[in-house]
């Protein structure tokens, strides 16, 4: 036996048998493949990525200063207002961040009201409030009905119609107690948030479509796995072949 | 069996029927329905186990040998869908979107490493347990010890998040304290344990893994018909859900579909849940790689999956029976981030508040309007998908308590009845470890699984490639190479712990980033490879007997 004349030394590397010089043949091209389609395709997405700003955020960039210094015009107050609330709707919003922009939200829409309007919208707002911090199911018809109140009479002011979903965020954003004044910290925290959750890493491969999914969510979560399986079957073909052409029985 | 099986069915019906419409709230009361269902599955565990016992322990050790091919891939297919696979998937796509797929990845990737490089090579070494393989191949008594002593630990931390699996959905079904859920949901499982532990358990794996499979997949065809997505096939019908997160979805668009507390069918644009690394999720590059890493080398390495191919008659069925389980563990693990997906839009609206992300597969439901009792078995499904794996890996735990350790190091004069009182004293020992564990609550299900993962790359799986792989591998690289992986799990382990009781270590943020307690199997494994491989070369080589039953008997065929 040639593994004898070897001193029965084994290594996958250097096979001395001709069945392990072929099984070694046949995982060193599968583990290839594996790890090129798994690592390979990742490392692709990080190399062809780009930052890439939602809509909102090349809005946003366009009023902030203004926004800052306090010399926004009525559209521009209203773009600002309309941005903040992309990013509070998205569901996980550092609480930092929430408190900015809710800030930002209360105060613009407090402008926008002018001072004839105003007082009477954020007398709204605090029993909006207590309300809201009364209640047990957020199915409630009263405080269901208050919300679509303060929305309609708000989302006029801010520029938004009400078949846009941000209406619907709008009554649970505000804050009575910060509609007066847009905050240091606030004006410092909102860049930083309208970066973070406006901004996104993308590139072709994100940006194309199958089967209705982002190109490479789908090669992730649905080919990967099936090209696990694939792998799988071909080694357990590939070996049943190859120990019925040698004989080898188990 | 019909005949126990058709009264119980009348009797409970009618109630179960009643009890469905107060089943609606996402958390809040004990519900009935609910509760009636999964007290029924339970139930039906321990008969299936008591008609199908082993007759002796032949029988019971070789249970595999009777089954088909796909019979042996459902039963192992139901042993590694645990509480992470059902509930905490999707809970990790939910809270951070793409980063999430690298557990999806890390869990069914490692099955073909598992395959090309061990199955059937394990299956030719012929031992019982991974420290019985790790004592022979190593002619060490210490490391058989060490071995055990690795398992009893991988058992213990995979349990941990099990166990906060089956609190949770306690905590659900019977609207208590996630504590008191714990306690409940940990004793009931091992009194199951113990009553069911030693019974049919092949038959019931390809039983649980049906149920499994069946209450995970009910909900997803009711979400996408009724959300007017291709239905016929959720697993790929939710790829327009995927992109409507991307793109958002106006109010337009709705058909006036609101979710179980009232909010529309719609939400602003949110692409950070589908792009790679996206800043706003907090999860970057290496991480998603590390993860997917660890989990592969894990899987090759974790005891109770490798033990499975001891069981099976020959190596061409290992083969087979990892291409089947694999193929059906791809079936939960293609539908899970259907319900992360439905969530993320069904949940948009901040007035939903935060979910607790482990329990969003049941929330996604609710939210959905799906029938409560639908709801209910789905929950049942969670709590079986724990039950299955841990009771899997309390016996598992126990043998290398009772046999790895106490009779083959300590007493190998012990009588069958003190070994079989070690291995209860052993199970209830681990399940009482387990449960003061689970109550502190340290991560999310999947993370605290990762841990065990982790860990075995480190350890058990490098003794395993090299000790079938390469005759040069010997006692003293092993040796060196299980400190070198025991190093780093500590080291990540300790950082892991200090930062979850608020103390500050040296490097913490440098330490607990690199080697993070989930993925530190990147670092650990490959290092233990190498210093395995290095000291074995500056020492002497493995004896010839070793040496030769490799050849002739591992590798001849």
């Amino acid at each position: 036996m040639e593994s004898q004349q070897n001193d029965y030394h084994i290594s996958f590397f250097k096979p001395t048998t001709e069945i392990a010089r072929l099984n070694r043949n046949i995982v060193v091209i599968l583990v290839c493949i594996w790890t090129l389609a798994i690592f390979g395709f990742q490392i692709a997405l990080k190399v062809f990525e780009k930052p890439t700003p939602e809509p909102a955020y090349l809005a946003y960039e366009q009023v902030w200063d203004q926004v800052r210094s306090g010399n926004a015009a009525e559209e521009d107050l209203q773009v600002f207002a309309q941005v903040s609330l992309s990013v509070l709707g998205k569901n996980f919003i550092d609480p930092v961040y929430r408190t900015a922009l809710d800030n930002g939200l209360s105060w613009a829409l407090n402008n926008l009201a002018g001072p004839e309007k105003g007082p009477l919208l954020k007398e709204q707002v605090t029993e909006f409030e207590k309300l809201r911090a009364g209640i047990e199911n957020i199915t409630d018809p009263e405080y269901v009905n208050a919300k679509k109140e303060l929305a309609s009479l708000s989302a006029p002011l801010l520029g938004l119609s009400e078949m846009d979903v941000r209406t619907s965020l709008i009554s649970i954003e505000l804050s009575s107690s910060m509609m007066d004044i847009l905050s240091q910290e606030s004006k410092e925290a909102i860049p930083g948030a309208m970066s973070l959750y406006l901004i996104h890493p993308q590139s072709f491969l994100t940006d194309g479509r199958i089967l209705g999914f982002p190109f490479h969510y789908f090669y992730t979560a649905i080919f990967l796995l099936v090209l696990f399986v694939g792998l799988c079957w071909l080694y357990c073909v590939r070996t049943d072949h190859r120990n019925a052409l040698l004989g080898i029985k188990d | 069996m019909k005949k126990i099986f058709l009264p119980l069915l009348f009797v409970l019906l009618p109630s179960v029927l009643s009890a469905a419409t107060g089943a609606t709230e996402l958390e809040g009361s004990f519900k009935l329905g609910p509760s009636i269902i999964l007290i029924t599955i339970l139930c039906l565990f321990v008969l299936v186990g008591i008609f199908f016992r082993a007759k002796d322990t032949t029988d019971f050790y070789a249970a595999g040998r009777g089954i088909s091919r796909v019979g042996s891939g459902m039963a192992i297919a139901s042993n590694w869908m645990s509480a992470a696979s059902f509930l905490g998937m999707a809970a990790l796509m939910y809270g951070t979107g793409y980063h999430g797929l690298s557990y999806v990845v890390g869990w069914t990737g490692g099955y073909v490493l598992l395959l090309v490089l061990m199955a059937s090579q394990i299956r030719k070494y012929g031992k019982y347990t991974a420290a019985d393989f790790i004592g022979d191949r190593y002619y060490s008594q210490s490391l058989r010890a060490v071995g055990a002593i690795i398992a009893i630990l991988i058992s213990i931390s995979y349990c941990v998040g099990q166990f906060g699996g089956i609190g949770l959905m306690f905590k659900w079904v019977m609207g208590i304290p996630y504590g008191w859920s714990v306690v409940i949901g940990g004793t009931v499982v091992l009194a199951y344990t113990l009553i069911s532990g030693m019974l049919g358990v092949t038959k019931n794996m390809q039983i649980q893994y049906v149920i499994i499979i069946i209450s995970f997949l009910i909900p997803l065809f009711i979400l996408t018909f009724k959300f007017d997505y291709f239905w016929l096939l959720p697993q790929i019908g939710y790829g327009a859900v995927v992109s409507d997160i991307v793109t958002g979805i106006p109010l337009s668009e709705t058909q006036q579909l609101v979710n179980s507390l009232g909010h529309e069918f719609a939400m602003v644009p949110a692409p950070e849940y589908v792009m790679p690394w996206d800043p706003a999720t907090g999860q970057t590059f290496y991480q998603w790689i590390a993860i997917s890493f660890s989990l592969m080398v894990g899987t090759a390495g974790l005891p109770h999956v490798i033990q499975r191919f001891y069981v099976v008659p020959k190596a061409s069925d290992a083969r087979w029976s990892v291409v089947w389980g694999l193929f059906f563990i791809c079936i939960l693990y293609w539908s899970a981030p259907v319900y992360a997906a439905f969530g993320k839009v069904l949940s948009a609206n901040p007035e939903v508040g935060r979910l607790a992300k482990d329990a969003i597969v049941v929330y996604t439901a609710q939210l959905g309007n799906v029938h409560p009792l639908i709801v209910g078995l789905l929950a049942a499904g969670g709590v079986s998908a724990a039950f299955s794996t841990v009771s899997g890996l309390l016996v598992a735990g126990a043998s290398a308590f009772a046999h790895d350790l106490y009779v083959k190091t300590i007493n190998p004069d012990a009588s069958p009845k003190k070994q079989l009182m070690f291995a209860r004293m052993g199970t209830i020992l681990m399940a009482a470890i387990v449960t003061a564990i689970a109550l502190a609550k340290l991560a999310l299900i999947a993370q605290l699984v990762a841990v065990a993962f982790s860990l075995a790359g480190c350890t058990i799986f490098p003794l395993f490639l090299l000790g079938i792989w390469w005759s040069g591998s010997n006692r003293q690289g092993a040796t060196a190479g299980l400190i070198a992986g025991g190093l780093v799990s500590l080291i990540a382990l300790t950082y892991f712990i200090a930062g979850k009781t608020g103390t500050t270590l040296p490097a913490h943020d440098f330490i607990s980033y690199w080697l993070g307690a989930w993925y530190f199997g990147i670092i650990g494994a490959p290092l233990a490879i190498i210093t395995h491989i290095i000291v074995a070369r500056l020492t002497p080589e493995t004896p010839i007997e070793i040496r030769k039953f490799l050849i002739e008997k591992v590798h001849a065929q």
